[in-house]
C-alpha cells in the first residue's frame, strides 16, 4: 500500500453526477426561460452552451480521476490531487479518528466503498478530512487493518518495542443492537418525512407546470374544475398520501439492516439497503446521549436515542446528530445503553418542579397560542375562534412539559429531562459538560424558584439541556454538583 | 441565586454604558428631527410629535440611567483555580460557571471607545460555547487572561 494508488474509474462518473446534482436547479431554468422545448421554438445557443458546459464537467471529472493518488507513507495517509492547482494533503495516522463506509447506487454492483477519513479537525461545517469516492472493499478493509496497526503501534510506543512478526489482528466486531423489521416500520410510519416529501412534490409540480404547453390542455382543466371541488380535494388527498407511502419506503430502505457493533474503541453504526452507510463514532468522543419521545411515538411506547458526540463531519449528513437507537421501545433502551455506554444509567424518579411552577408552564407555552388567537377571531370571526382550540391544545403541551420536567444526580451523571413539544431526558456525566448556568428573572426569584441549563459539545457546537423553574435550592445544588469537577478525574482512556 | 462571585467590573464602565445610550437617544433624537419636518412640510398629525417625545423621554431614563445601573451593579465574576463564575442580567438573572479544565483560549478584544476608557472586554471560549465579561478594567482584563489561560493550560483533558 506504499505505492501511490488511483480510485476506481467510477469515481469520475460519480464525479460527474455530483455536480450535476448541484448544477440542476440551474439547467432547468434555463429549460424552463428558454420556450417551449415541446413546441418547437427553442433558441439553440443557450442550449449550446450548456452542452459546452456539460462536457466540461465530464472531463473535469475524468481529469480529477486521473490526478487523484492515494498511499500510505512514513506513518501518513498522503493523498494528492487537483485539477488546475496540484494540491497534498498528508494526514498522521494517529491523528486519524475514523473511517466511515457507505455505499451509494453506483458503488454496490461494482462491490466499492467510499471512505470518508475522520479527524479530530474536521467539523460538520467543513465535510471530512479527506475523501477516497470509491475504493475497493478489499483496498478499503487493508486501508483499515493498515491504520488500525499504525495507530496500534504509535500507542505501544516507549513502552516496550513490538516484535514485528506478531500480526495484530483487529478485534472482532460484537452486534450491540440490531432494529428489527417491525421498528423500522413503526419508525416509517410514524415519521414526519411525509412533510418533506410533500414539498419536493410541490417543488416539481411547480417547474414541471411550465413545461407542459399549458394553452392546449387549459380547456381540460376547466373542465376538470367543473366537475368540482371533490375531485380537487380527493386528489390532492391522493398526493398526499402517495408522498406519504414514498416517505415511508424511503425511511424503510435507509434505515433497512441497522445495526450498532462494538469494535474495540469505536461505536459503528452500519445500515441501508440500496445505498448502505457505515459510520464510526470512537467512544471517548462520546459526550452525552438523549432520549427524544415525540407526541406520536411516546403512547406508542416508542422512543429514540441520539449520540451526543464532539466531531467528525459524520453528524453532517441527514442528521446533525447522531441517532443511535432510532426507534426503540422505552423499557428496551437501558439493556441496550448497558451494553454500549456501560457507565451511563438510565435513571427514574426525576425530582420534578415544584407546584407552583405549573402555571408558569402553561403561560410559557400557551401565551403565543392565545395571543395570537385575539386578532384571529376578531378578523376571521366565526372560524378564526377555532384558533382557540390550539391555544388550548398549547395549555396541554404546557401542562406536559410540567408533568415532565425533572432532573436527578447519581454519581458523575446529570439527567435532565424537559419537553417544549419533544420530550427530551439528556444524561450527561459531569466531565463532558463545557458550562452550566443557572437563570433566574426577577418573579422567579420572589418565587424562589430558577432554570438550570448544561451545553454540551456537539459537532462543532453546542447541544443544550435545560430543565424550567426548578425549586431554587435544587438548581444550587446541581450547580455546586458541577462545581466540583476538579475532585472527579475522568475514567482512565487510552 | 446564593453568595454572588466576588469581583464586580470597571466602574467607568457605567460611564462607557451611558454614552452608548446617549448615542441611541441622539438616533431617535434624529428621527425625531425629520418627523418635525415632516410634520411642518406635509401636515402630518401633530400627535405624532407627543409620541416620539414621549419615546425620548422614555429612552432618556431607560437606556442611560435604568439599564447601566442594573446591569453593572448585575455583572459579577470570580475567578478560581478550579472555575470561572459568572452573574448576569438585568431582568433575567443567569450564573454561569466554567470550569478551568474546560477553557479551550482566551480572548481580549478592545474597541476604539473601550479604549478611549482604558476598558477591554474578555471572551473566554470553550469547546462549545463563548463567555464574554465585558468593560474590564485595560489591565485587570491582562492579568485575567494571563492567569485564566496558565490555570488552562494545567488543567489539561481532552474534549
Amino acid at each position: 500500500m506504499f505505492e501511490p494508488r488511483r480510485l476506481h474509474p467510477i469515481s469520475a462518473v460519480i464525479n460527474f453526477v455530483k455536480t450535476l446534482k448541484d448544477a440542476a436547479l440551474p439547467l432547468i431554468i434555463v429549460f424552463v426561460l428558454n420556450g417551449n422545448i415541446l413546441s418547437g421554438d427553442v433558441e439553440l445557443i443557450p442550449l449550446l452552451i450548456w452542452a459546452g458546459v456539460l462536457i466540461l464537467v465530464l472531463g473535469s471529472g475524468i481529469i480529477r480521476w486521473l490526478r487523484f493518488t492515494y498511499r500510505m507513507e512514513e506513518g501518513e495517509l498522503r493523498i494528492e490531487h487537483g485539477l488546475i492547482f496540484r494540491k497534498k494533503r498528508y494526514i498522521p495516522i494517529d491523528r486519524i479518528q475514523s473511517l466511515d463506509f457507505s455505499e451509494g447506487i453506483f458503488h454496490r454492483p461494482l462491490n466499492l466503498v467510499k471512505v470518508s477519513v475522520e479527524t479530530a479537525g474536521s467539523t460538520g461545517t467543513q465535510g471530512a478530512e479527506a475523501e477516497l469516492t470509491a475504493i475497493h472493499r478489499k483496498e478499503a478493509d487493508e486501508l483499515e487493518t493498515l491504520i488500525f496497526q499504525e495507530k496500534h503501534k504509535t500507542n505501544e510506543e516507549g513502552q516496550e518495542v513490538v516484535e514485528d512478526e506478531e500480526e495484530i489482528t483487529p478485534p472482532t466486531r460484537e452486534k450491540v443492537y440490531g432494529m428489527t423489521m417491525k421498528d423500522i416500520v413503526w419508525m416509517a410510519v410514524t415519521s414526519g418525512g411525509a412533510g418533506v416529501v410533500i414539498s419536493g412534490v410541490a417543488v416539481f409540480f411547480s417547474q414541471f407546470m411550465d413545461l407542459i404547453p399549458l394553452g392546449s390542455i387549459y380547456r381540460e382543466v376547466l373542465d376538470w374544475i367543473q366537475i368540482g371541488f371533490l375531485v380537487v380535494a380527493f386528489s390532492v388527498f391522493l398526493i398526499l398520501l402517495i408522498a406519504y407511502g414514498i416517505s415511508i419506503i424511503m425511511t424503510i430502505f435507509r434505515y433497512a439492516y441497522f445495526s450498532v457493533y462494538l469494535d474495540a474503541d469505536d461505536l459503528i453504526i452500519t445500515r441501508g439497503w440500496l445505498e448502505k452507510k457505515q459510520m464510526t463514532i470512537p467512544l471517548n468522543r462520546i459526550q452525552g446521549i438523549r432520549i427524544d419521545e415525540n407526541l406520536i411515538r411516546q403512547p406508542l411506547g416508542y422512543a429514540s436515542v441520539t449520540l451526543i458526540s464532539a466531531g467528525g463531519s459524520v453528524l453532517k449528513g441527514d442528521e446533525h446528530q447522531l441517532k443511535l437507537l432510532p426507534m426503540i421501545k422505552k423499557r428496551e433502551i437501558e439493556g441496550v445503553i448497558q451494553k454500549i455506554l456501560s457507565d451511563y444509567q438510565i435513571g427514574s424518579d426525576f425530582k420534578q418542579p415544584p407546584k407552583r411552577s405549573l402555571y408558569r408552564y402553561l403561560i410559557r407555552h400557551a401565551w403565543f397560542g392565545f395571543l395570537a388567537a385575539i386578532p384571529l377571531s376578531i378578523f376571521f370571526f366565526p372560524y378564526g375562534m377555532l384558533s382557540i382550540i390550539a391555544g388550548l391544545f398549547l395549555l396541554v403541551l404546557g401542562w406536559l412539559a410540567y408533568h415532565d420536567a425533572g432532573w436527578k444526580i447519581n454519581d458523575h451523571q446529570l439527567t435532565l429531562r424537559s419537553r417544549t413539544i419533544i420530550k427530551q431526558t439528556y444524561v450527561m456525566k459531569k466531565y463532558r459538560i463545557q458550562a452550566a448556568s443557572g437563570t433566574q428573572s426577577f418573579f422567579q426569584r420572589r418565587a424562589s424558584l430558577s432554570s438550570v441549563r448544561m451545553t454540551l459539545k456537539s459537532g462543532s457546537g453546542g447541544a443544550v439541556a435545560h430543565c424550567y423553574y426548578l425549586e431554587e435550592d435544587d438548581t444550587n445544588q446541581v450547580l455546586d454538583w458541577y462545581r466540583t469537577l476538579n475532585k472527579v478525574k475522568k475514567p482512565a482512556e487510552n | 441565586m446564593e453568595n454572588q462571585p466576588a469581583q464586580q467590573i470597571s466602574k467607568r464602565a457605567l460611564t462607557l454604558w451611558r454614552i452608548y445610550g446617549v448615542i441611541q437617544v441622539m438616533i431617535v433624537v434624529l428621527l425625531t428631527i425629520g418627523l418635525t419636518v415632516a410634520v411642518f412640510l406635509w401636515n402630518w398629525p401633530w400627535w405624532l410629535l407627543l409620541i416620539a417625545l414621549g419615546i425620548i423621554l422614555i429612552e432618556l431614563i431607560v437606556t442611560i440611567w435604568l439599564i447601566p445601573t442594573l446591569r453593572w451593579k448585575r455583572w459579577r465574576y470570580e475567578v478560581s483555580e478550579q472555575d470561572i463564575d459568572l452573574q448576569y442580567g438585568i431582568f433575567i438573572v443567569t450564573r454561569t460557571l466554567v470550569p478551568m479544565v474546560r477553557v479551550q483560549h482566551v480572548d481580549t478584544e478592545q474597541g476604539p471607545l473601550l479604549r478611549k476608557f482604558r476598558l477591554s472586554t474578555i471572551s473566554i471560549s470553550t469547546a462549545a460555547t463563548i463567555h464574554k465579561i465585558p468593560a474590564l478594567d485595560e489591565n485587570e482584563a491582562e492579568r485575567l487572561r494571563q492567569s485564566i489561560s496558565s490555570l488552562a493550560r494545567v488543567a489539561e483533558d481532552d474534549v
